[in-house]
C-alpha cells in the first residue's frame, strides 16, 4: 500500500494548468523529496493533497482511500507555506487548539510531546509572533505532530532557516520517521539538505511528473568525475581525449568523466608537458543531477 | 525504539466533528480578547445612546430622545419605516456589533492560516459553517445580555422610566436572542463568499447587519407584517408589543435562514479553492 497515489491529476487556475496530469506515488514510511522549479506544481500538488485546493480531475488515495475520507484526513498534517498560528496567542494556546479540534484526550501530554520533538518544551508561553523565522517553522512541524499523523506534508519547511536550524530540521525529520513510522512529503529548493535525508525522491516539471526514483537509484546514477585546470586547456583536453572516452570542457575545468584516479590523470599530463593548476574529485549528486534533467527540453 | 503502528482508520462521526470544531471555537472565544470587547461594545453603546442623546424642542429646550429605559431595547410597536433615530436605536444594533465580530473572527483564520489546519484534517466544511454559526449566535445572545445590563443601569444613571409589559419585554428580548442564529448564519455567508477580503467582509457585515434594505423597502412598503419574513423584520417585529407568536415568528424565521445559508455557504466551500 502506497501511503499517497495520484493519477492524472489536473487542477487549472483561470484556464492555465498548474497540474497537467501528474502522477505520484509515495510508498509508506519513505520521506519523499518533491523537488521541481518554482510554479512547476509542488505547493499545488501538496495544497490539493491537503484538501485546500478543489481538483479539476483525477484521483487522489491515501492509503488506499480516498483524500477526503475522514478517517484517514486525521492522520494527516502539514505545514503549509506557514504555521496556520495565531500570532496574538501563545505556542501552547495554538496547539491546544488543534489538539481539541483533533479530539485528543490528553492534549497537555500531547501538546508536551510535540514540543519536545521539535525542541520547543521551553518555549509553550511565547507569542506566535515573538518567535523567530526557524522557531515558527518548528512549531508549524509540532501542530503537525499532533494526534501522531501517519502522513506528514511539508512544504518548505527549511527555508529561510540558518545552518543550524537547518540541522536541527533535520534531525527532527528523521527522527520522525525513523521513531514514528511517519510517511514525509516535502518540498525543498535546498537540494543538498534534501539529499541527506530523503529515500525516494520525485521531480516535477510544467505540472506533470517527469521522475520518480528511490535515493538507492539516485546514488546509481550518481557520477564521479575529476575537474581539472592546466596553463594550456586546449592541449590538455587534447590528450586527455587520446586517454579517455568521456571528457570535456565545462566552463573553466577540464571534466573527466567515470574516473576518480587524479594521481595517474595527473601523472600523464606531466608526461606531456603540461602544467596542472587544479585538480579536484567531485560526484554528480541530486543536485548536478536535478540540473541536467532540468536542462533537457521536454520529451528528450 | 521503533514503535510501529498499525494503520487503522476510523472516521470520527458527525458529532465528534463537530465537537471538536466547536471545542476550538469556543476555546478560541473565550481566550482571546475580542469577544469580551465586543461584549463591553455592547453594554456601552445602550448607556451612552440613553444618557447622552437628547432632541430639541419647539422651546428650543433639548430634552431626552428617551423617556423610558427600554426603547432602548425595542420599539412600542414593530416599527420597519423609521423617522428617527430614537425608532432605529434599540437591542437591534447587537447584530451590527455581532456582523463585525464575526467577520473579525472567521477573517483571523483566513489571515493567520489557521482555517489550513482546520481543513487539512477530519473536518468537513459543513462543520465550519454550522460552528462558526453557533459561535457567532452564542456571542450575540451574550451580547444582548450585556445590552440589557448597560441599559438598565443607564436607565438608573439618567432616572429615566421603567414602566413596562413584562411579558412582552420579555418575549422582545428572547425573540431577539433566537433572532441572533439566524443574523449569525447570514454573517457566516457573506464572510464566506468575501473570504479573501477581509475589509469587504466587514463592510458587508455592517451594510447588511444595519438592515438598510428591509428600511428601503419598508419605506415603499409601509409597515407591512410580509417584512417579518426577512431577519431585520423579525428582529423588529420583536418589540414591546411582543407576545408568545412573536417568539414563534422568530424562530422559524431564524432557524430557515440559518439553514438556507448553512447550505448556501457549505455548497460555496466544497464547490471553491479554500484560499
Amino acid at each position: 500500500m502506497n501511503a499517497i497515489e495520484i493519477r492524472d491529476l489536473k487542477k487549472s487556475f483561470r484556464g492555465m494548468y498548474a497540474l497537467n496530469g501528474l502522477n505520484m506515488t509515495v510508498p509508506v514510511g519513505s520521506i519523499y523529496g518533491f523537488i521541481g522549479e518554482n510554479g512547476s506544481g509542488k505547493s499545488t500538488t501538496e495544497k490539493l493533497i491537503c484538501g485546500h485546493l478543489i481538483k479539476d480531475s483525477g484521483t487522489i488515495k491515501l492509503f488506499g482511500k480516498d483524500y477526503t475520507d475522514a478517517g484517514v484526513r486525521v492522520k494527516v498534517g502539514a505545514l503549509i507555506e506557514n504555521a496556520g498560528c495565531f500570532p496574538g496567542s501563545s505556542v501552547y494556546t495554538n496547539l491546544m487548539m488543534q489538539a481539541i479540534n483533533l479530539g485528543i484526550e490528553n492534549p497537555d501530554d500531547e501538546i508536551l510531546r510535540v514540543l519536545k520533538i521539535v525542541r520547543m518544551e521551553e518555549h509553550a508561553k511565547l507569542k506566535f509572533k515573538k518567535c523567530s523565522l526557524g522557531m515558527k517553522q518548528r512549531i508549524g512541524i509540532a501542530m503537525a505532530l499532533l494526534g501522531s499523523p501517519v502522513l506528514l506534508i511539508l512544504d518548505e519547511p527549511i527555508n529561510g532557516l540558518d545552518t543550524d536550524g537547518m540541522r536541527i530540521m533535520r534531525e527532527i525529520l528523521v527522527d520522525i520517521t525513523k521513531n514514528y513510522n511517519c510517511t514525509v512529503l516535502i518540498s525543498s529548493h535546498i537540494l543538498g539538505e534534501l539529499e541527506k535525508i530523503a529515500t525516494h525522491y520525485g521531480i516535477i516539471r510544467q505540472g506533470k511528473m517527469i521522475q520518480e526514483l528511490t535515493a538507492k537509484e539516485m546514488e546509481s546514477r550518481a557520477r564521479i568525475f575529476v575537474s581539472i585546470k592546466t596553463k594550456d586547456m586546449q592541449g590538455a583536453l587534447k590528450i586527455l581525449k587520446q586517454k579517455h572516452n568521456n571528457v570535456r570542457q565545462e566552463g573553466e575545468y577540464i571534466k573527466v568523466y567515470d574516473i576518480e584516479d587524479t594521481e595517474n590523470i595527473i601523472r600523464y599530463l606531466i608526461e606531456n608537458g603540461h602544467i596542472v593548476n587544479e585538480v579536484k574529485k567531485n560526484k554528480v549528486g541530486l543536485e548536478e543531477y536535478y540540473i541536467e534533467l532540468m536542462s533537457k527540453k521536454e520529451g528528450e | 525504539m521503533e514503535q510501529k503502528k498499525e494503520l487503522n482508520f476510523t472516521s470520527p462521526s458527525f458529532g465528534k466533528r463537530l465537537k471538536g470544531m466547536l471545542g476550538v471555537d469556543f476555546y478560541r472565544l473565550f481566550h482571546t480578547p475580542l469577544f469580551y470587547i465586543f461584549l463591553a461594545i455592547a453594554a456601552i453603546i445602550p448607556a451612552m445612546i440613553l444618557g447622552m442623546t437628547g432632541i430639541e424642542n419647539a422651546q428650543g429646550i433639548v430634552e431626552p430622545m428617551y423617556t423610558n429605559t427600554w426603547q432602548v431595547i425595542a420599539a412600542q410597536n414593530p416599527l420597519y419605516v423609521v423617522s428617527s433615530i430614537a425608532e432605529y436605536a434599540n437591542m437591534n444594533m447587537v447584530f451590527i456589533f455581532g456582523g463585525i465580530m464575526v467577520s473579525i473572527f472567521i477573517g483571523h483564520d483566513y489571515k493567520s492560516g489557521y482555517v489550513k489546519q482546520l481543513f487539512t484534517t477530519h473536518p468537513k466544511k459543513q462543520d465550519y459553517m454550522l460552528s462558526k454559526t453557533i459561535i457567532g449566535a452564542f456571542s450575540m445572545t451574550c451580547m444582548c445580555i450585556t445590552y440589557l445590563f448597560g441599559t438598565i443601569l443607564a436607565g438608573l444613571f439618567v432616572g429615566a422610566s421603567f414602566s413596562v409589559n413584562i411579558g412582552s419585554l420579555i418575549c422582545a428580548i428572547l425573540g431577539k436572542m433566537i433572532m441572533s442564529l439566524g443574523w449569525a448564519s447570514l454573517f457566516v455567508f457573506l464572510n464566506i463568499i468575501f473570504r479573501k477580503y477581509f475589509a469587504i467582509s466587514i463592510a458587508s457585515s455592517f451594510f447588511f447587519g444595519t438592515g438598510i434594505l428591509i428600511v428601503g423597502a419598508a419605506a415603499i412598503l409601509g409597515n407591512s407584517s410580509i417584512l417579518n419574513i426577512f431577519l431585520y423584520g423579525s428582529s423588529v417585529f420583536a418589540c414591546l408589543s411582543s407576545n408568545i407568536l412573536t417568539l414563534v415568528t422568530c424562530l422559524i424565521v431564524s432557524i430557515a435562514w440559518s439553514v438556507i445559508y448553512n447550505i448556501l455557504g457549505t455548497h460555496i466551500l466544497n464547490k471553491s479553492d479554500v484560499y
